[in-house]
Parts: structure tokens; sequence; C-alpha cells
């Protein structure tokens, strides 16, 4: 059974191309503090995307990853002052400001969310067509991203930000613990504790590896 | 050290990203292979992680970035300090200013223009009020004389013009239907050798009677050469 090896050439690879990433972030920042409206909406056009993606994956609803993203932008736009490009790039301080708006969403909006838990209480209906596919032929049909996503909400918040911090976003481990400003063996632990619990989930669902 | 299947549990991600070291691998490989357990997990997580890391990224609505770039740009009025002394400068790169430039340059060019100053030579004289007001006063004239030439051009030109069509209008009529005047009493006959028509006749009639008038007012001045011109009608 061979490791997954490009894994590793391909945090490689990122970290070359986040070095031209990091250093036009922060002239674009620089640029921002002085007053000037175009390096922001720049830096906006360059991370929607990608904090987006965050939130909808954490939320699973467009409409609340629409809303917490522009949150993301506005609190940004205020604490941008407070950025200091020494204790590390742009991107990750930003996806810790998006980490602790998510947290605080997910707080403020728990009580809300006991319906839903009843609900999932409840015995998962196995959807009997994709009950006997293996994972590979789901993502060919397309299905895995919707009951990834699904399962991904069913997972705790410690361990859905870090498996979606991993393997969406595909940060590595220093990012990671620099984001969630937790010691890296405590990072480690939770990515691996959340894919397991993840395919637990997949499992239950009727996602099952062959 | 022999692996179990909690070690491989606790370090099942290591392994698929690569962070064990050569001796924790070949160990992590040595129980993977002969308990199936661990197995099936291992083949488990490797295609769930392999899954996530293919699934493609959301596309952003496309209204998001303009609402993030209304919320945090929109406000700017809102500043304070030395930017918000040139905030009124954003409004200047507009397409309505640039209409509204052109058309006062537009108007200040007529207006310069028709007060005498000339733009390539300009001199201090031009800018005095006698100076401007009796350029305009002579360019007023001046495009009123055009003016009224014009209309009188056009009034003259309409009315050849009709005339040419009343001619026109007239019906043609035979030569042997034309009413042939006696010989030698024919006003409008100078030299005899055509008739004249009836319209020529009453127009010859007429400038005779005015001559005739003209001439009896004014026997000293316009009886020679109107005698000349009506011959032995003038007594």
């Amino acid at each position: 059974m061979a490791p997954c090896n490009f894994w590793g050439r391909l945090v490689t690879v990122a970290g070359f191309e986040a070095d031209d990433t990091l250093e036009q972030d922060a002239q674009l920042v620089q640029q921002c503090l002085q007053g000037d409206g175009s390096a922001w909406e720049e830096l906006v056009r360059r991370h929607t995307r990608r904090i987006f993606n965050i939130c909808y994956r954490f939320t699973g609803n467009g409409t609340e990853a629409e809303d917490l993203s522009q949150d993301v932008f506005l609190r940004v736009y205020k604490t941008l002052g407070s950025y200091r490009s020494a204790h590390g790039g742009f991107a990750t301080w930003m996806t810790s400001v998006t980490r602790n708006l998510l947290i605080d969403h997910y707080r403020r909006t728990k009580r809300d969310r006991i319906t839903d838990s009843l609900e999932d209480a409840m015995p998962v209906v196995e959807n009997k067509e994709s009950a006997g596919r293996r994972p590979d032929q789901q993502l060919l049909l397309g299905e895995l991203s919707s009951q990834v996503q699904t399962a991904l909400t069913k997972l705790s918040p410690e361990l859905r930000e870090a498996v979606i911090l991993r393997d969406l976003q595909q940060l590595d481990y220093n990012e990671i613990r620099q984001v969630l400003d937790v010691p890296e063996g405590t990072v480690k632990s939770r990515i691996n504790r959340g894919r397991i619990e993840l395919a637990r989930i997949l499992q239950q669902m009727g996602v099952r590896p062959s | 050290m022999t692996w179990t299947c909690e070690h491989i549990e606790a370090r099942l991600s290591d392994y698929l990203d690569g962070l064990l070291s050569p001796d924790e691998r070949h160990a992590f490989d040595m129980h993977a292979n002969s308990c199936e357990n661990c197995a099936q997990m291992v083949a488990s997580i490797s295609q769930l992680v392999g899954g996530l890391h293919s699934m493609a990224q959301m596309e952003t609505p496309p209204r998001l970035v303009y609402s993030i770039l209304n919320q945090t740009l929109g406000p700017r009025e809102a500043k304070k300090g030395w930017q918000s002394s040139f905030g009124w400068l954003r409004g200047l790169s507009s397409v309505r200013f640039a209409y509204y430039g052109v058309s006062v340059a537009a108007t200040l060019l007529i207006l310069l223009t028709a007060s005498g100053i000339s733009l390539r030579k300009p001199k201090l004289a031009d800018l005095s009020p006698a100076n401007v007001y009796r350029h305009v006063d002579s360019q007023a004239h001046l495009a009123y004389a055009h003016t009224t030439k014009f209309f009188s051009d056009l009034r003259v030109v309409y009315e050849i013009q009709s005339r040419l069509n009343k001619d026109n209008e007239l019906p043609t009529t035979p030569e042997s239907t034309v009413p042939q005047p006696a010989p030698g009493k024919s006003p409008g006959s100078t030299d005899g050798t055509r008739p004249a028509t009836p319209r020529q006749q009453n127009r010859a009639n007429g400038l005779g009677r005015e001559l005739e008038i003209l001439a009896t007012e004014v026997p000293v001045v316009s009886g020679q050469w109107c005698g000349q011109l009506l011959g032995r009608r003038i007594p």
C-alpha cells in the first residue's frame, strides 16, 4: 500500500506559488492601508472564492455562506491595520478571521439546530441506488460532493474546520496551526479524527468503500 | 516495535500525508497488510481523502464581490481626515462630468470667438470692455446682415422658381390659333418678325403706361430716354 507521496510534492509546489501570492498580498495590503481602493478591490477578488468555499463547506448553506463571507470581509476591512505580515501570510490571517466568525456563528445558531439534531437522530434512510457504489463511482456521478457536504455538517465544529482546512482548502499543518491557534499535535489529532469520523458518517449514509 | 490497531488509527493521517519515517511506515505496512479491518479502514480513508482533494471549489455567486465592495468601499464618504477632502475628486471621472465639461468648453470657445479674443495671439487689450463690446456689436450686425441677405436671396430664388413654374404650366397653343396682331400696331413687337403673345402684350402695355406716367411727372429727366424707349408713342 503506497502512501500519498504526491501530497508532499503538491505542498512543495504550492509553497513556491505561495511565496509570490504572499508578496503580492502584502503589497496590496500596504496599498490598502494608504487608502488605495483598487488594491482593496483586488484583494477581495483574489480571496472571495476561497472564503466563500470555507463558509459553504462549514455551514452547508449557500445563503449563510454568502452572508458570512460578507461579514468576513467587513471585519478584515475594519481590522486591516492590525495585520502584521511578520506573523504569517495574509491568506492565513484572513482564514483565521473566517474561522473565528464561523465558530461565533455556530455558537449563535446552536439553539436553532436543536430541531435539526432531533431529525438527525432519526435513522437514516439508505439510498438504495447509491448503496452498492464505490466512492470513485460516486465521484464520477457527482454525488459524493453533496454527500460529503452533508456528512461534513454532522461533524463537530472542531473536526469539521480541521478537515475543511486540510483536505478542501489544502493548507499545511503549520498554516492550520496558525489559523486554529492550537499546537500542531492537536491539529494532527483533529484532522485524523475528523477523517475517520467523516468516513464513518458516510458509511452510515450508505456511501461504503469497497 | 510491532504496531497495533490503535497505532494504525492514531497515525493514519500521518501515513496518508507522508509524514511517517521509513521505519514507522514499514511497521504501519506490516500491520495493515496482516489486519483486514485496518486494511479496510486505510483504503476507506485514503479514498475519502482522494475524493476530498478532487472536489471542485464552488463558484462564487456573482453578486458577492459587488456586495462586499459596496459594503466596504461604498460608504467612503464617511471617511475622516485628509481622505475626505479629496473624496469629491472621484466624481470627476464619470462620463456625465466629461459631457458637462465638453459642453462648458464649447460654450466658452463660442463666447471667446464672438468677443474677438484671439486664442492664437491673445492680447491684453482684447479683454477691455470697450473692445469686447465693439467686437460683439460688429459681429452681431454682421450676423444680422448675413441672415437678412440669406432670407432675401431665398425669397428671390423662390420667386424666380414660382414664375418659371407658372410659365411651364401655360398650355402650349398651335401657331394657327394664336391671334395675329395687326401689322405695325403691336406694342410688344420690336422688329415685326415674330408676333407677340397676349401675355407679352399685356406686360408691354403695362410697362408703357408706367413710363407714360413717369414721363408726365418728370418730363425733364425721363422724357428723352423714355421717348427713345417708346418711340413714336411719346408725344
